[in-house]
């Protein structure tokens, strides 16, 4: 009989300095090309229509850009999470096409967003 | 709420309630209600002070050219969320064209968005001629009357500097007289338009 696992519970008020956002853009008329710095540079754009020049001064860092899912993850200091994810929610056109950024996860730790229940395959249970 | 109130203190409670109406009242609203809604409006003023080169293209000026320039800035300094901030309660109330003192009233909680924005106005637009100028911050305040107090004391201060620059005597009786002159209970209005009047006069010759 193997003992209990035993687990340990740690609470922090405020875990973590960053907050990851993982997003995708959705285009109306398909996928296009786009690269890592046009991309970042349509969200900067967004930002600044929405927050202005002050208030789009924070920074905020593109980790990983995948080309063929239009797929990102970024991160962004505690205080700039509110600010970049309203700017996100209200994007709405990009070179004269529409267009929506869809948030699909936000954690404070980057671990959190390498697994996704969404994701999940339940293969291997079911064939046994 | 109804706990809070042993029966010696509802006298003084109707007692503060009417000697000083100021008073925020969440306390006292529960059993007050038949005195009304006493919260307070709370504002702040900005206290500013219109720095031109050519002192005769401030007669130029008016409250709107102000204030559509402030909208101007704020729009490129804030976004749409900044000009959203401004058509909430941000009014300038007064500006005097002689010693380009400008005052901006603003909410509580969105002051400090509109002073950012401040030191990004380079110049003024008024029926397609534009007026270089900076806004010099003076002060803060809560009600126009501690801006009134500030605004004395700081043309008191003027004043005195500019005895020092007088060059003869009939001027320097001139800015002796208004300086002895200065006071919030004797200038009200027009007299304290007169004093900053001088302030100016003294300081073309």
């Amino acid at each position: 009989m193997e003992e209990p696992s035993k687990f340990e519970r740690y609470v922090y008020k405020n875990a973590s300095v960053y907050h990851y956002m993982k997003i995708s853009l959705v285009l109306e008329n398909g996928n296009r090309n786009i690269s890592s710095a046009e991309f970042k540079q349509l969200i900067i754009r967004g930002l600044k229509d929405l927050y202005g020049e002050i208030g789009a001064s924070f920074p905020f860092d593109l980790l990983k850009f995948d080309e063929n899912e239009l797929t990102a993850i970024l991160r962004v200091y505690n205080s700039g999470l509110v600010k970049l994810w309203s700017a996100l929610t209200l994007l709405g056109s990009y070179q004269n096409e529409a267009c929506a950024f869809r948030v699909t996860q936000v954690s404070p730790f980057l671990l959190a967003l390498s697994g996704n229940s969404r994701e999940l395959q339940f293969r291997d249970q079911l064939a046994s | 709420m109804s706990t809070c109130h042993p029966a010696p203190f509802d006298q003084r409670g109707i007692l503060l309630a009417k000697r000083n109406p100021e008073v925020k009242c969440s306390v006292f609203k529960a059993s007050y209600a038949h005195v009304g809604n006493m919260v307070r409006f709370k504002s702040r003023y900005l206290l500013l002070e219109l720095c031109v080169s050519e002192r005769s293209s401030l007669q130029l000026l008016n409250e709107k050219a102000i204030s559509q320039t402030l909208k101007a800035a704020v729009n490129r300094a804030h976004g749409d969320y900044g000009t959203a901030h401004l058509n909430i309660g941000v009014l300038v109330k007064y500006l005097n064209a002689l010693t380009g003192v400008v005052f901006i009233r603003c909410r509580k909680w969105n002051y400090r968005l509109i002073w950012s924005a401040l030191p990004f106005i380079t110049c003024l637009e008024n029926r397609g001629q534009n007026v270089p100028c900076f806004f010099n911050c003076l002060h803060v305040g809560g009600t126009i009357r501690t801006c009134q107090k500030f605004l004395v004391k700081y043309n008191k201060q003027q004043l005195n500097r500019m005895l020092l620059d007088c060059k003869t005597d009939d001027e320097k009786q001139e800015v002796r007289r208004a300086i002895l002159s200065c006071s919030l209970d004797y200038l009200r209005g027009e007299e304290a338009h007169e004093d900053r009047s001088n302030d100016d006069d003294d300081e073309e010759i």
